[in-house]
């Protein structure tokens, strides 16, 4: 594929999606360039910004198939991944294999830590491996495949926080913020009179090839060996412990129990590529690499008991590591 | 780099990237180059003006100079080779400036893989359409950085202190000789026609004084004498000049005669001379009171008393020419006394010296700061008691010094005195009664002019 193309597609899925989300156009980017990297999006805000409907236009502009499914605290994993079901056919009963919501290219996880720690686990297999293992038989997913899921920061009772072995799956962690006064009155004029904007299917025919071939360019995408250096030194900024005789920062070492691991650092170079492309470059470059540092390390790097006594954020902590980090 | 080079036949933005290498190159150079030749110039420079005042060898010259550019080549090459930038700076830098989004650092770094090679064609066609926006040349001119202007003024300040600080020290450590002094004195004398006569004068003086063979004594007495008539001199001048030339000729004798007296209080507390003990009667309450002298190494004590055998002429070893040339030669002013002691005249006594050392024949003359001190009325020999008058033997109304003698002599006086007395008859014993009293003229080998102690003492003794 031509990387003219892969940014023409892009920027084609991007306006559809903007026909019906008013703002989070880096939300939106993000989720695309995840999407294109194979990866999975964490969205976190309060209800009524529009997570869902993200989520929904997206899987609608690229006419891929989508299924949400609420977690609440009773849902089971065989909710989300299936189970195996007696059933007649031919005048014989077997156990056949009724495939959960989980099956499809897009899962909305509406909600993801509302369901019981053994339920969210049912989906780390899915979001990794890109199968399910149900009674011993192994079932793969769709391809593509991926796992969107929204969690409300502000009502924790009831809630079960994601373990950290779980938010590492997750390719970004993208914050969805209140809308501006200008953008709350564009939703207004959208959603409360008689026009109501209407993705449309961008991708058209064997949709699936295309995303394929659109993933595959993306892994194609030159990165400098300084600039992989450059990742390399943010993601070890973000150890409290001294490593390779490097100290790291000072609020690093406060307020951090842990750094972020490889998949942070894979997720940055894979993000910095879709940005590349997605901006109509072929090649990486160090602003790439602070675009999508954020949204890849926010969640995978754990916070201490002092920083959330201090409310100390996760993103003030990477910003420290950006400013101590010198690119050459 | 090599890879760069490679890369740079197949097209234009590799061999931007190498022609900036290239000159980032040279302006690192330039700057290890201007930052450290100053500092070596100056070194040069510095040995180059001891060469050439004599006070280095050529040879040391030459290893020393070679020493200085070998280090200088070193640290050059110490600065320089951390600062060679590589592909990867260069190319950031052409980044910067051509606002190529790091197009150039990825195909200066990039590892050519052939799975993205329509990639890389284009991120190069990319960088070709960059790269005509910026110009080598007036994009990265040489700038001389500011610590080449620390170095170099750093440099200089040192070259100047050292040609301004060195003549300096040198005069101070080495000071020029009185003698050469007063030969410039005189020739610059010699200029003005009041003046002929003197500068004549001092340039004999100065002759003298060159002279090894002179003795210090001599060449002490001729500065004085030469210093009073130039002080007398002085007072006739009217000519500011030649007072001011008059004036520093008497200040230049005057050191000379400070220097001459110095050296030989110095000579004196080297051979180990002692000071003397004033052991003297408070008027006649036949009690002494001590005072410690002190100076040079060794320490010394006779008890000098006068005796009956003195006032007979008697002096077994008491010739005190002998006497006084072993223990204080002629000078005593190495030692220290509470006592009106002569040592701590200071320099107006030493400058007197001549007088005292030519004995009673200068009484009169040479010694008009301490002539207090000196008895003026009977003869010394009268104030012996005369055979047939009554009293005691001795000296009428005498009392005593101790002399204090070089910790070898005293050991001698104490211990071995008797011993060498017996034998050679003419050592030295705590016996022997040893004091500056004028002996009389009958005592035989006494001349009164070779008496060892200074004059002061016979008012003391009284």
């Amino acid at each position: 594929m031509e990387p003219q193309k892969f940014q023409d597609t892009f920027k084609r899925i991007e306006a559809e999606i903007r026909k019906v989300i008013v703002g989070h156009d880096d939300a939106i980017r993000k989720v695309l360039i995840a999407f294109f990297a194979g990866g999975h999006v964490l969205l976190e805000g309060v209800p009524g910004l529009g997570k869902t409907l993200l989520v929904k236009a997206f899987s609608a502009a690229i006419g891929m198939s989508f299924k949400r499914i609420q977690f609440t605290p009773d849902l089971m994993p065989s909710d989300i991944v299936g189970t195996e079901v007696l059933a007649e056919s031919g005048g014989r009963r077997e156990f056949q294999f009724k495939k959960g919501p989980v099956f499809a290219h897009v899962v909305l996880a509406d909600e993801i830590n509302r369901a019981t720690p053994k339920t969210q686990s049912a989906v780390l297999e899915a979001m990794e491996e890109k199968q399910v293992t149900v009674f011993g038989e192994s079932h793969l997913l769709e391809s593509p495949f991926m796992v969107m899921a929204t969690q409300n920061p502000i009502e924790l009772e009831g809630t079960y926080p994601l373990p950290e072995a779980q938010l590492d799956r997750f390719f970004f962690k993208l914050l969805v913020t209140s809308p501006t006064q200008v953008e709350l009155r564009e939703i207004l004029k959208r959603t409360t009179g008689t026009e109501s904007g209407e993705t449309n299917r961008v991708l058209s025919g064997d949709g699936g090839q295309h995303i394929n071939d659109m993933k595959q360019l993306l892994r194609q995408v030159l990165i400098a060996p300084p600039i992989e250096d450059y990742v390399v030194r943010l993601v070890h900024g973000t150890q409290p412990a001294a490593q390779n005789g490097s100290v790291a920062p000072a609020s690093v070492r406060n307020y951090l129990r842990f750094g972020s691991s490889p998949r942070g650092a894979q997720s940055i170079i894979l993000g910095a590529k879709g940005n590349a492309l997605a901006e109509g470059r072929v090649h990486v470059s160090y602003e790439d690499v602070e675009k999508v540092l954020y949204p890849a390390l926010r969640h995978r790097i754990i916070l201490n008991f002092q920083a959330e006594a201090e409310n100390v954020s996760a993103d003030q902590i990477i910003a420290e590591v950006v400013k101590q980090v010198p690119r050459t | 780099m090599e890879a760069l080079k490679e890369k740079s036949e197949r097209g234009a933005p590799e061999q931007v990237i190498l022609g900036l290498v290239t000159k980032l190159t040279h302006h690192a150079l330039w700057d290890a180059l201007l930052a450290i030749l100053p500092p070596v110039a100056a070194v040069l420079y510095c040995l180059l003006y001891l060469f050439l005042n004599l006070w280095i060898s050529p040879v040391t010259t030459l290893v020393l100079g070679c020493a200085a550019l070998a280090v200088g080549a070193l640290a050059i090459a110490r600065r320089y080779r951390p600062n060679i930038p590589s592909a990867h700076l260069a190319a950031h830098l052409i980044d910067d400036r051509a606002a190529a989004e790091d197009r150039f650092l990825t195909l200066a770094t990039l590892q050519p893989s052939p799975t993205a090679a329509f990639l890389v064609s284009r991120l190069r066609a990319e960088a070709v359409g960059l790269h005509g926006h910026i110009a080598i040349k007036r994009e990265f001119p040489y700038r001389i950085k500011r610590h080449v202007y620390a170095s170099l003024l750093i440099s200089l300040a040192a070259a100047l202190l050292f040609q301004l600080l060195l003549p300096l020290a040198h005069s101070t450590l080495h000071p020029q000789p009185a003698h050469e002094l007063l030969r410039e004195l005189a020739q610059r004398m010699a200029q003005r026609p009041n003046l002929r006569e003197t500068a004549r004068s001092l340039h004999n003086l100065s002759a003298k004084l060159e002279d090894p063979k002179v003795p210090m004594q001599e060449q002490r007495n001729l500065a004085q004498e030469e210093r009073k008539k130039i002080d007398e001199q002085q007072k006739k001048q009217t000519q500011k000049q030649d007072r001011d030339l008059l004036n520093q000729a008497a200040g230049t004798l005057q050191g000379i005669e400070q220097q001459s007296g110095g050296a030989e209080r110095k000579k004196d507390q080297d051979s180990g001379a002692g000071g003397i003990q004033s052991n003297l009667p408070q008027q006649g309450q036949g009690e002494g009171k001590q005072s410690q002298g002190s100076g040079g190494d060794s320490k010394g004590e006779l008890d000098a008393q006068l005796n009956n055998e003195m006032q007979r002429g008697k002096m077994a070893q008491g010739n005190p020419r002998e006497s006084g040339a072993e223990k204080n030669p002629g000078d005593q002013s190495g030692g220290t006394s509470n006592q009106p002691d002569p040592n701590n005249a200071g320099k107006d006594q030493s400058k007197e010296r001549p007088g005292k050392t030519e004995g009673s024949r200068d009484e009169g003359t040479g010694r008009g700061k301490v002539s207090a001190e000196i008895p003026q009325g009977t003869p010394p020999a009268e104030r012996f008691y005369k055979p047939g008058e009554g009293g005691a033997q001795g000296i009428k109304g005498a009392g005593y010094v101790t002399v204090q003698l070089p910790e070898e002599l005293a050991a001698e006086g104490k211990g071995g005195g008797q011993k060498r007395d017996s034998k050679g008859g003419k050592a030295l014993s705590s016996q022997v009664p040893v004091s500056n009293v004028p002996l009389p003229k009958h005592v035989p080998d006494a001349p009164a002019e070779k008496q060892q102690m200074p004059l002061e003492y016979r008012g003391i003794i009284r």
